[in-house]
């Protein structure tokens, strides 16, 4: 069956090659989640926004990366993007400039979960009590002293375990840029399967180390969760 | 790792856009993951055939080469998107691709041939160990089948679909034969293992991939290797079509290493046999 000296860290074993694509993986994703989270935020304050154009924007924003499918945002990015910083690089003279393929990756996820990400912070903003709001505002508390004390740490707080879905889609949805030649975890599995020609072994191995990952940050989330819940009486948290 | 590497080979591209006619800085994109033809070490150097070639061709062409590794499944867009200078990658020469890149002269074709189990009564064809020209031409291929066509009368032949395998085993085994297509080459082998089929039909670096499985310990070559140009013109270097004088150095590098028996050398350590186009 499998030779497990293969998947080892001695010589002739693919083990440091597999873990250096699953931190790629790690490290990929944890900037698309960044990018995410910050246009993810805009766009949940746009479709939160009382303007009717404002709402529209955020709207068609989730409607178009929710309901495309991710490898051909990958595709556009990666190829449209290098039209384009090619179309820059030739205005300087410098032909043929194209975007590095960590920067595709992280960008194309990071557009996608941005998307899922505002409707996460969306739903938690709406989930705020009015009524904590308006005693704020009672108490004289200004805008921006609403939005730091009261808004933030408790969307923060009901965000979290929707988080924890996004950050595991996203997880998944990085094994796309493969297709960019980035050496993360997917793109590595398939070189020591493609050279080897051990497609089985290597594929489990990779799989497995997917499950690692997953297995982990369903873990962290757990512990964050929990503490963020501690501050707050017992009535959502999980305690 | 990977970004600088991109990003380095971003800004050689560029380098050698603007650069004047003939450049020598020359970027290859290739898969890393197609054993024998080019493969990864576990320590990330690019290793194979291919690989080994273009070590002996680009110093050839006056060529300073550096390889990247991509994905097979952007490769062509990736290369007119100059992500790349060169597609090494088996990249076989058909008229499809040929309208959107352009190809150096081939530098291998793979010759074609059966398998089948060691007890089988296939197992000795007449003709094993020799090599037969298959041109195209449809006269003179049959009279070269023929020579070994009886065997066959009543077998059943296990062919991938899709490949311009299926319609040669169509037209000059059908008559005698059943010839039945399988998506994937694992079930056509399984097959093979089961008695479903009576031999196989591939192409002889497949055929040697099947036969160094595990489980396939009962399979053998049989029949002679057909070579020529009915399987298309071969294995070819992808260019972008702009890039003509890039064509000519390697086309002349290449035609050079096939004449002095380099290509030759190469190819029985990494396949064990010879896949030198024949012309």
């Amino acid at each position: 069956m499998i030779d497990f000296s293969l998947l080892g860290f001695g010589q002739g074993g693919w083990g440091a090659w597999l873990l250096a694509g699953a931190v790629m993986t790690l490290v990929v994703t944890l900037c698309a989640l960044f990018i995410g989270a910050v246009v993810g935020a805009l766009v949940a304050a746009a479709k939160l926004s009382k303007r009717r154009l404002w709402r529209v924007v955020g709207d068609t924003y989730t409607t178009i990366f929710r309901g495309v499918p991710e490898l051909l945002i990958i595709y556009l990015i990666y190829f449209g993007g290098s039209g384009a910083i090619g179309a820059f690089g030739n205005l300087f003279g410098n032909k043929g400039l194209s975007p590095p393929a960590f920067l595709v990756g992280a960008v194309g996820v990071g557009l996608i979960s941005a998307s899922y990400q505002a409707e996460v912070f969306r739903g938690s903003f709406m989930a705020v009590a009015a009524g904590e709001i308006e005693a704020a505002r009672a108490l004289g508390m200004s805008r921006l002293l609403r939005f730091r004390r009261i808004i933030v740490p408790q969307v923060w707080r009901f965000s979290l375990p929707g988080l924890g879905n996004v950050w595991q889609l996203s997880l998944k949805d990085s094994a796309l840029i493969s297709v960019t030649g980035l050496a993360e975890l997917m793109r590595q599995s398939q070189v020591a399967a493609g050279s080897t020609h051990l497609y089985f072994t290597f594929y489990v191995a990779g799989g497995v180390l997917y499950l690692v990952l997953t297995a982990l940050s369903d873990r962290a989330f757990g512990v964050a969760e929990r503490r963020v819940a501690r501050s707050f009486r017992g009535s959502l948290g999980r305690g | 790792m990977n970004v600088r590497t991109v990003f380095a080979a971003a800004l050689a591209v560029a380098a050698l856009a603007g650069g004047p006619a003939l450049a020598k800085d020359v970027v290859i994109g290739t898969e890393g993951a197609y054993a024998p033809w080019n493969l990864s070490n576990p320590d990330g150097s690019l290793d194979g055939f291919e690989i080994e070639l273009m070590k002996n061709v680009c110093p050839r062409a006056q060529l300073n080469c550096t390889f990247v590794t991509h994905d097979w499944d952007t490769m062509i867009e990736s290369l007119n998107a100059n992500k790349f200078d060169v597609i090494l990658d088996g990249l076989s020469i058909t008229p499809d691709r040929a309208k959107v890149i352009a190809f150096s002269i081939p530098y291998a074709s793979t010759p074609v041939g059966f398998a089948t189990l060691k007890d089988s009564p296939l197992a000795n064809l007449p003709e094993t160990g020799t090599t037969v020209t298959v041109t195209g031409d449809p006269a003179h291929d049959k009279a070269e089948v023929a020579k070994f066509l009886d065997a066959f009368k009543g077998k059943t032949i296990g062919v991938q679909t899709a490949t311009i395998y299926t319609k040669f085993l169509d037209d000059f085994f059908g008559p005698v034969a059943t010839i039945r297509e399988y998506k994937t080459v694992a079930e056509r082998d399984a097959d093979l293992i089961a008695g479903r089929v009576d031999a196989t039909f591939d192409d002889e670096t497949a055929l040697g991939a099947s036969l160094a499985t595990k489980g396939n310990e009962d399979m053998v070559l049989t029949g002679p290797e057909m070579a020529g140009a009915a399987w298309g013109p071969g294995i070819g270097l992808g260019l972008r079509q702009s890039d003509t004088d890039l064509k000519t150095a390697f086309d002349k590098a290449i035609k050079a290493a096939i004449d002095d028996g380099t290509v030759k050398t190469l190819s029985e350590k990494w396949f064990k046999l010879d896949v030198t186009p024949k012309q």
